[in-house]
């Protein structure tokens, strides 16, 4: 065997140390540093008054304040979701097609956040004529949870479409769809504000999981 | 002994060991999975759920379910037309509604294998069925 000298030593270790930064840096790289959530939406413009002068100012898309009632006939508004981050999404109770399984995941949802009060759930009902405030409850008593973090929501029809516009998803009648009605399979993610932070496939379980992250992210955001 | 050596003794044996491994890998892929697992996967796990456990009482149970064990014959033209009337599956009210999988354009192998699937995995039978039988069910079917 060869005595390998001091300098060998080093120059052998510093090989080792760059052959390794290629992987350090794309170890690096898929870490998120960047955690904010973007804000989803047509940013609009608004004339302020500063220091006695007119300045434009940029502002974030929000979601109109709203009101319905809930599977307990209890009001649902602005008031319900003040100060809270929410989870919405649209169904209707006879949907034989995707809402069985946006709710098993939405339970999910449910499960993990039904004891912290900064979080709730809206589920509209996109078929609001058939879907009284009784067939909700029935609903609500199939899965098993509880109303106050749980709305099933129903109210004036265009009411509702008019939201799921302004959600930025579609919903809608459609005769050849089964159960009569269209309507999109998102999660989509509001924040304190009524500002959209993000859309999750509600039948996808791995989308599921990224919104439950999505929604710690959120609850540190000031 | 030197690392050449090592590795001339070796060679043969870790030779063997992939051969064996890429042997299993292939018996255990190819011939354990039903073929009506790739149907139920596509069509009737987004509800009835990946081992049948259903969703809470939206969606019934198929795995170890008395309503569907005993209603096998019906399950061809529930499939085709769809269920639209209350049922009781393990003394546990369903009301829902299910999608009638004609307009998936299944056919009566796809619905034969499947059947033939949920027989073994789920209602612990034995009983194979056949297309022909599925066609013969669809005959009887009250639309």
């Amino acid at each position: 065997m060869q005595q390998t000298t001091l300098r060998q030593k080093t120059q052998s270790l510093v090989m080792r140390f760059f052959s390794f930064l290629p992987a350090l840096c794309l170890m690096l790289a898929s870490c998120n540093f960047n955690t904010r959530l973007p804000v989803y939406g047509p940013k609009s413009t608004v004339e302020v008054m500063k220091d006695g002068r007119k300045t434009i100012d940029s502002v974030d898309y929000a979601l109109p304040t709203f009101q319905f009632t809930d599977q307990d006939s209890n009001r649902v508004d602005s008031n319900t979701i003040h100060g809270k981050i929410f989870v919405a999404d649209f169904f209707f109770t006879s949907c034989p097609s995707i809402c069985p399984k946006m709710m098993k995941e939405m339970d999910l949802v449910y499960e993990k956040y039904k004891a912290n009060k900064d979080v709730i759930i809206l589920s509209y009902s996109i078929d609001p004529n058939r879907d009284s405030v009784a067939r909700l409850k029935h609903y609500e008593k199939k899965i098993g949870f509880e109303s106050s973090k749980w709305h099933l929501l129903t109210g004036n029809k265009d009411s509702i479409y008019n939201l799921a516009d302004k959600f930025l998803v579609s919903a809608g009648e459609d005769p050849d769809a089964p159960g009569g009605h269209i309507h999109s399979g998102n999660f989509i993610l509001v924040d304190k504000h009524r500002r959209i932070r993000g859309y999750y496939d509600g039948t996808k379980e791995d989308k599921v999981q990224k919104l439950m992250d999505d929604i710690e992210t959120l609850l540190k955001e000031n | 002994m030197n690392a050449k050596k090592i590795i001339q003794y070796l060679a043969p044996f870790t030779i063997v060991l992939i051969i064996a491994v890429f042997i299993f890998d292939i018996w255990s892929n190819g011939s354990i999975v039903h073929p009506g697992q790739a149907g139920y996967k596509a069509n009737c796990s987004e509800c009835h759920g990946e081992n049948g456990e259903g969703i809470k009482s939206l969606v019934p149970p198929l795995n170890h379910a008395d309503f569907a064990a005993k209603n096998i014959d019906s399950i061809p033209c529930g499939l085709k037309f769809g269920l639209n009337h209350p049922i009781k599956v393990n003394d546990t009210l369903f009301d829902g509604t299910m999608y009638p999988f004609d307009t998936l354009k299944l056919d009566e192998v796809q619905i034969a294998n499947i059947i033939n699937f949920m027989n073994k995995e789920y209602f612990n039978s034995d009983r194979e069925v056949t297309p022909q039988w599925v066609i013969e069910q669809w005959k009887k079917c009250k639309k």
